[in-house]
């Protein structure tokens, strides 16, 4: 077979050459200096340089569908968006990792490596058009984050964090490739669009096939956090360095959101042997919702409660996929998700944020009590993570309102009201958690013994930058929204 | 653009007084309250009160995807709620200029953030944009109460925010359903309030689980939780004991009117079918309300709290004159919303007036304060009278019309809720009768030398409230022309509302 590679497949992929390229010159530059760790601020420069050439181009490539390396790769709308997204999650991390207590160390160029090329990774899934492909890129950030979260500063938990998730992540991915093989075995090709395909025939027929489908969903939910793979997660947000769980909780989640909507495009949830599962998976999502919402609403530390309420918005977005996979108008069910995805996003990386930056210490972990008197001390960090949490909680005009709106659109729409029901509990039981940091920040009596804050104006800048986005998208989502349809409707 | 103005000019004063100097922020925020309250008496003269038309209006497209437009308007129903948030601001304003210590410049954001979100709500014509402010004036009140109030207050404010974003959550889920229903009705999605009239819900009687009584519930929830109706009451005594004064004031005479202005503004003319079938249901919950609350605020030793329960039985009142459907029924339940934001208003003024002196609410440590302050102690009987509609005062008009309205409708509750108004007699005078007369209590005894009566400020703050009281006691026809037009119209064309633009 002759393989032949053009210049175009190469432009398509810049983007994860242009990352590969800026993490290995700081490498590069610490052998060269004999292992001596050179400016934090000139690796982060690098890091940024290479962010931006990637986003340019994966900007310039935008608008049209075209496939790479014999169609193993897509590049559509819903790729360069998604793309977007993780760029920029990938740029507000290494900002905050850099100011991180338990981040920045003498091995910051090896954490601003294994960040970037997670980030590739999770490129590598998003424009994937192959099982394969996908798998090597989720294997890809995989490993990259074990090892970045082993690398933390802070002794005890990290550790146990990153075995917790080497282990569990391993057995998922292996589910995942034993489900692969099932449908090699039954489609005869990794190929997505062959896969879309023979989906509606083979799942009505060929049980196989349908053991490999749901062994594959089994494994992309485990990178989601629906129930009841969802464990995991608080143990390892808790234990990862803060900015490193602002990069998780949302670079995993879209690729893997992005990829699950590819899947559901297929038309799965639509053949009538699937109903059962269809049916599985609405009250999985019913209980990843109470679940993440009654699991934040009983911790005391701040970033479990995100990494539960990180488990209660899966289950948000998981109500607009399967609004997507049944037919009719799933437009709207797939626009929402992405909305919403960007949404959590931006939101998250926020909150997150705001956490790493009142961290002084690498094993700080806060809860409410410590954020007291915050408003009095630092009045616009405190206004930015009311503003964050706000639209956490989808309070309107902000970003989270809009995002819930099309999600629950989507869900009345779809005919799955009920969805829209649980959707509307959960959201009453985030109130709680979400204002008890804004109780304590504004109307409890400050502590009296506080810690000094070290100024990190470069993560200050990027939290304001989130807030600020949540507002402006908030007020503009019609343009916003429109950008979300038209990347998806090529997939759908 | 009046309205617009209106609606935003509060929010530019919001950041105003972020930037003015911290000894100009009350007499700043006085004289930017006074310009609001001025402009929004423009509308005399440009709204026409003799069409039952929607007018001032002013449209633009937001997210035209799913048909949500910015889009504002005012008919008589939302006439005089407007004056009445746009009046009252500049008072509170006055009325806190000691009660507020910390924090001042923030209290002051908030106050002008909520006016914002308090006349938007009332000339949004658009459910979504309705809904984004209906929510929106949580966050001011909440910081409100938690930031300013009294001991209890992050338990309450809490409490507030949660029933209200409880009830109004599955509001939205209902906006989103009636949207889609335009699109497969109407040919294209919209959330303007004016298309979800025209819409033909189904409604099937004797049952629970129909579109029409569905929706009906979700929006009734939403906006029983904001009246208050009993049962879902237990967040108003809270917040209104541990809000500061101006809080309370706020939330008394305005907020509460959002739940009601909604049941007329939404649920009456949307669902007709599903109101007139369960209208028994909303009529017996007010005569509970009323009966409940009365009975009480008899028993609180706490006068703030005792206030706070006569708003219940107060609401109660307007609940049972709009489920009257009849249009003295309405139009009592609309005249007895504004008398309720005025009264009770006053009352929570002149609680807070008395508090800030002796720093105690408890009945029992008063006694004799007629003798040593009078004009207080004349003030305060007028708003109780007021309160309980003694004939002459605005009070009177309102729950005379509720009762002819309801005797229409069913006479038996209207026996039941006859039992209200002396009830509520009792409870008020037999507070006024502990705490102004009879022997010197602790307090006076305590306070002997200090003034504890009120000053010109605080004389400010009352002398509009009270010639009000008789003013609308005694000419209702000069605030009830306003809306009568629009008050007939949603009345009599129930079945097939229908509400025009006016050019």
């Amino acid at each position: 077979m002759q393989v032949e590679f053009s210049l175009i497949d190469f432009l398509l992929v810049a983007p994860a050459l242009a990352l590969f390229v800026a993490s290995c010159i700081p490498l590069l530059i610490k052998v060269l200096r004999g292992n001596q760790e050179q400016n934090d601020f000139a690796t982060l420069i690098y890091a940024y340089v290479g962010i931006v050439v990637a986003a340019g181009f994966s900007l310039a490539m935008s608008g049209s569908q075209r496939m790479a390396f014999d169609g193993a790769l897509v590049f559509d709308g819903l790729s360069s968006f998604t793309t977007v997204v993780v760029l920029m999650v990938t740029a507000v991390a290494l900002t905050f990792a850099r100011d991180g207590s338990a981040t920045n160390s003498r091995q910051f160029t090896e954490a601003m490596f294994l960040t970037l090329n997670a980030a590739v990774g999770m490129l590598t899934v998003v424009w994937s058009n192959d099982l394969i492909i996908t798998f090597v890129g989720i294997e890809l950030f995989s490993l990259c984050l074990y090892i970045l979260i082993a690398m933390s500063l802070e002794e005890r938990l990290s550790k146990e964090a990153a075995f917790k998730y080497f282990v569990l992540g391993s057995f998922a991915s292996a589910l995942m490739l034993y489900g692969i093989s099932f449908i090699y075995g039954t489609v005869g090709s990794t190929y997505i669009p062959d896969l879309i395909q023979a989906t509606p025939n083979l799942l009505a027929t060929n049980r196989l096939f349908l053991l490999g489908f749901v062994l594959l969903l089994t494994g992309i939910s485990f990178k989601i956090g629906v129930f009841p793979f969802h464990a995991w997660a608080p143990d390892v947000y808790q234990g990862s360095p803060t900015p490193l769980t602002a990069f998780m909780a949302t670079g995993v989640k879209a690729v893997s959101l992005a990829f699950l909507l590819r899947l559901v495009a297929s038309q799965a949830f639509t053949v009538e042997r699937f109903w059962p599962f269809v049916d599985v998976l609405q009250w999985l999502t019913v209980l990843t919702i109470l679940i993440g919402n009654v699991g934040a609403f009983r911790q005391k530390s701040l970033k479990r409660m995100l990494a539960y309420s990180s488990i209660a918005h899966s289950g948000y977005i998981m109500i607009g996929i399967i609004a997507a996979g049944i037919g009719g108008a799933g437009m709207l069910g797939a626009t929402g998700v992405m909305f919403y995805v960007f949404a959590y996003a931006i939101m998250t990386v926020g909150a997150f944020g705001v956490l790493h930056m009142l961290e002084v210490r690498p094993d700080s972990d806060l809860t409410s009590e410590d954020l007291r008197g915050l408003a009095a001390e630092r009045p616009w960090l405190a206004l930015l993570m009311t503003v964050l949490l706000l639209s956490l909680t989808g309070i309107p005009p902000t970003l989270g309102f809009f995002g819930k709106f099309f999600i629950f659109s989507a869900a009345v729409k779809q005919g799955l009201v009920w969805l829209a029901f649980w959707g509307v509990i959960g959201s009453v039981i985030s109130v709680y958690y979400y204002l008890r940091p804004v109780v304590a920040m504004y109307m409890e009596t400050p502590l009296l013994r506080r810690e000094t804050y070290q100024m990190k104006p470069l993560s200050y800048f990027a939290v304001a930058l989130m807030a600020l986005l949540i507002l402006v998208v908030g007020f503009a989502s019609e343009p916003f929204y429109q950008v979300v349809l038209t990347s998806v409707a090529k997939v759908f | 653009m009046l309205l617009s103005f209106l609606v935003f000019l509060p929010l530019f004063f919001a950041l105003l007084v972020a930037a003015v100097p911290e000894k100009l922020i009350r007499p700043a925020s006085l004289i930017m309250g006074l310009i609001h309250f001025l402009l929004s008496c423009v509308l005399f003269y440009r709204f026409d009160p003799s069409k039952p038309t929607l007018q001032l209006v002013e449209k633009a497209a937001w997210v035209p995807t799913f048909g949500i437009n910015y889009f504002v308007g005012i008919d008589g129903i939302s006439f005089w709620l407007v004056i009445l948030s746009a009046f009252l601001t500049p008072l509170v304003v006055l009325g806190s200029w000691h009660a507020i210590e910390k924090n001042v410049r923030a209290f002051h954001i908030c106050l002008f953030l909520l006016l914002t979100s308090m006349v938007g709500t009332f000339v949004a014509m658009d459910a979504i944009l309705f809904y984004v402010f209906f929510e929106t004036s949580l966050i001011p009140m909440y910081f409100m109460v938690g930031v300013w109030g009294g001991a209890r207050r992050l338990y309450a404010t809490m409490k507030f925010f949660i029933y209200t974003m409880a009830g109004s959550l599955f509001m939205l889920v209902a906006i989103i359903a009636l949207i889609f229903m335009t699109q497969d009705q109407l040919g294209q999605m919209s959330a303007s309030i004016l298309d979800f009239y025209k819409l033909q819900i189904p409604f099937v009687a004797n049952s629970f689980l129909n579109t029409q009584t569905l929706l009906f519930f979700a929006f009734s929830l939403a906006f029983a939780i904001k009246v208050p109706m009993f049962p879902v009451h237990t967040w108003l005594p809270d917040a209104h004991v541990e809000a500061p004064t101006p809080g309370s004031v706020i939330l008394a005479a305005v907020m509460l009117k959002m739940g009601t202005y909604g049941f007329l503004r939404f649920v009456m003319p949307i669902f007709p079918a599903a109101t007139e079938y369960w209208a028994w249901l909303f009529m017996l919950l007010g005569v509970v309300g009323i009966i409940y609350g009365a009975l009480v605020a008899m028993v609180q030793p706490d006068i703030k709290k005792l206030v706070a329960y006569s708003s219940v039985s107060h609401m109660g009142y307007v609940m049972l004159g709009l489920f009257a459907l009849n249009v003295y029924g309405a139009t009592g339940g609309l005249y007895q919303m504004l008398n309720h934001g005025v009264s009770t208003g006053a009352l929570f003024f002149l609680v807070g007036m008395i508090y800030e002196k002796t720093h105690s609410r408890q009945i029992a440590d008063y006694g004799g304060l007629a003798r040593v302050a009078p004009i207080f102690a004349i003030a305060f009987l007028i708003v109780t009278f007021s309160s309980i509609a003694v004939p002459l005062t605005n009070g009177f008009v309102g729950e005379f019309l509720i009762l002819l309205g309801s005797f229409q409708a069913n006479r038996l509750m209207t026996v039941f809720a006859v039992l209200g108004v002396i009830l509520g007699a009792v409870y008020m005078l037999w507070a006024v009768k502990r705490v102004f007369f009879g022997g010197d209590g602790k307090l006076v005894t305590e306070h002997a030398h200090d003034d504890l009566d009120i000053g010109a400020r605080e004389m400010f703050v009352l002398a509009p409230l009270v010639i009000l009281i008789f003013w609308m006691g005694i000419f209702p026809s000069d605030f009830l022309n306003w809306s009568k037009a629009s008050l007939d119209h949603l009345i009599q064309d129930r079945t097939h509302y229908e509400l025009t633009i006016e050019d």
